[in-house]
């Protein structure tokens, strides 16, 4: 398998391609085992996890053919991916006919916000929605001159932006990182690990709450966390961490540290857009992926995740990143 | 009634194929799943109108077999003000022309008359009781001309349908669709318990009332 592996995908590390290798032979084995308990004691209702393993399959294909065939067909699709998340966002939050403008520009964001992360213009990058569309979208809501809960949109559309496109565009820029000598994954380890540990938390959250799940953590806003299954979750994702660590140039204790993080945030994404839902009266945002809800209901915490995870990584590992003169430069 | 050989493989390609892409993934309308009407013979569609987009949803979400034989009832003052706007809504559309304000001297209005006839030619309808694209997320009252059909055609079946988002995604005088993501809320296909109009109408209207109240999106209080 490694070897066909490594003739699909002929511009990635040995790392990556082990870790392509265990996530598709881990995946098979759960699916084997299922078909197996189907198959055995079909008086057990497991269609839901069948349904989810089924979606699983189906993300981590597109996931893997996105990122690691082409280089520059993997910032398009993290763009779409945003663009689907924002959509999904804005759609129920429920704007005023008076925002569709600031929507549209809002939209617009998207592609200037990735193609600043293809050119690894960090100061632009990290600049541009917290501070230019920051500025820029409030005076284009006051256009319309409807001001009845005018401060309610303006909140909103900077906070789904931020969550939607700024967050998830981290993952963009982590594939631009530049290479450091002695770790040969670069990027694309980066993001593989991150996404990785950050689903993994999840299904392991999930899975310690519905088999020692006792004390509830948050009863009011998702009454299935429980702290067993919170800490036996960030205690499992932070021990798969260290294994899959080779991916990383990180030592050992900033690997834990760093692991036990993306626990941590990838819960709080988790409980922050269960609020939103619970706010709204809605179970998912939608229903696009079968057996998960909407886009946001399995990237909720990725969106937390990403951006914790590329600050830390940009603290302990890597050097300051090319100055805008250095890029028109390099483009020329 | 024949099956057109080339009408009905153009509208399956239009919409099946080139329509419900763009709406499934860049505007991002939500489609349930509409099997169930390939076993329905002949229906009505009663649907809440906020939006071009409207039209184009309900036909996409149909099974391809069918859209020839699935009539939008369009106002002619608006589609058919023209002989090649009536033509080309006629033939991509499949719209069923009506009046829907009838000049004075003709007195009555020729409405109900055309969309009896297409039920007895054997098509099904797409028809928006409440006439005209209202305020986003908001129903206004509906016309009871479909009552009236439903009545002289008791073996008829009504599929409600409730939408929501559209006029968000593409209002009444709106010139660019904002991506949105609108939903289609299918009821089940109904006959009328009556044959009396006005209860015929307030059996819509009730099965309205409940979608609403299960699907509408609410408007928020003022906290202030």
């Amino acid at each position: 398998m490694k070897q066909f592996l490594s003739y699909l995908f002929p511009e990635q590390s040995s790392e990556v391609i082990l870790m392509i290798a265990i996530i598709l032979t881990s995946l098979s084995v759960v699916s084997a085992i299922l078909f197996a308990v189907r198959k055995i004691k079909p008086e057990l209702n497991i269609t839901e996890i069948i349904n989810r393993t089924k979606s699983w399959w189906i993300m981590v294909t597109i996931f893997i053919c996105a990122i690691f065939i082409n280089n520059t067909v993997a910032y398009v699709c993290l763009a779409v991916l945003s663009f689907f998340a924002f959509r999904e966002l804005y759609s129920v939050l429920h704007f005023r006919q008076s925002d569709r403008n600031g929507l549209f520009v809002a939209l617009l964001a998207i592609p200037i916000q990735y193609t600043l992360a293809y050119f690894t213009w960090y100061g632009g990058y990290i600049i541009f929605i917290p501070v230019i569309m920051f500025l820029l979208l409030p005076p284009i809501l006051v256009l319309k001159q409807d001001t009845h809960r005018i401060t309610k949109s303006m909140a909103m559309l900077q906070w789904s932006l931020m969550l939607s496109v700024f967050g998830l565009s981290h993952l963009a820029f982590l594939l631009s990182m530049p290479d450091i000598e002695g770790y040969s994954s670069g990027g694309r380890g980066l993001l593989l690990f991150l996404v990785f540990l950050t689903e993994i938390n999840d299904v392991m959250q999930f899975v310690w709450g519905k088999t020692l799940g006792k004390h509830k953590i948050l009863p009011n806003v998702s009454p299935n966390k429980t702290w067993e299954g919170f800490i036996g979750g960030a205690i499992s994702t932070t021990i798969i961490g260290y294994f899959i660590g080779f991916l990383t140039p990180l030592s050992t204790p900033q690997l834990i540290f760093t692991s036990a993080l993306i626990a941590v945030f990838g819960f709080a994404g988790d409980v922050v857009l269960s609020a939103v839902k619970r706010d709204k009266g809605i179970k998912d945002m939608s229903d696009t992926i079968p057996g998960h809800g909407g886009i946001f209901d399995r990237i909720d915490s990725l969106s937390f995740t990403a951006p914790a995870f590329f600050h830390l990584m940009y603290f302990l590992v890597y050097p300051p990143f090319p100055s805008f003169d250095e890029i028109w430069k390099n483009l020329f | 009634m024949e099956k057109p050989f080339l009408k009905s493989r153009c509208l399956k390609v239009i919409y099946k194929g080139i329509c419900r892409p763009i709406l499934k993934y860049f505007v991002g309308v939500q489609y349930p799943d509409c099997s169930f009407l390939k076993d329905e013979k002949q229906f009505v569609i009663i649907a809440n109108h906020n939006s071009h987009l409207d039209t184009l949803s309900l036909l996409t979400s149909l099974p391809g077999d069918i859209l020839w034989k699935v009539r939008p009832v369009a106002a002619q003052d608006y589609f058919g003000n023209t002989k090649l706007k009536a033509k080309l809504s006629n033939f991509f559309i499949n719209t069923l022309l009506i009046n829907r304000r009838p000049k004075k001297e003709d007195g009555k209005s020729n409405a109900l008359d055309k969309m009896i006839e297409a039920i007895d030619d054997g098509y099904s309808l797409i028809l928006f009781p409440e006439g005209s694209r209202g305020e986003p997320e908001q129903l206004s009252k509906m016309k009871s001309g479909i009552a009236r059909l439903l009545s002289q055609r008791p073996n008829l079946k009504y599929v409600p349908v409730f939408m929501t988002g559209m006029g968000t995604s593409l209002p009444k005088g709106g010139v660019v669709v904002l991506p949105y993501n609108a939903t289609l809320h299918f009821g089940k296909p109904t006959l009328p318990e009556s044959d009396d109009s006005y209860a015929i109408m307030d059996q819509i209207e009730k099965t309205f009332a409940d979608m609403v109240e299960k699907y509408g999106v609410k408007e928020e209080e003022d906290d202030d």
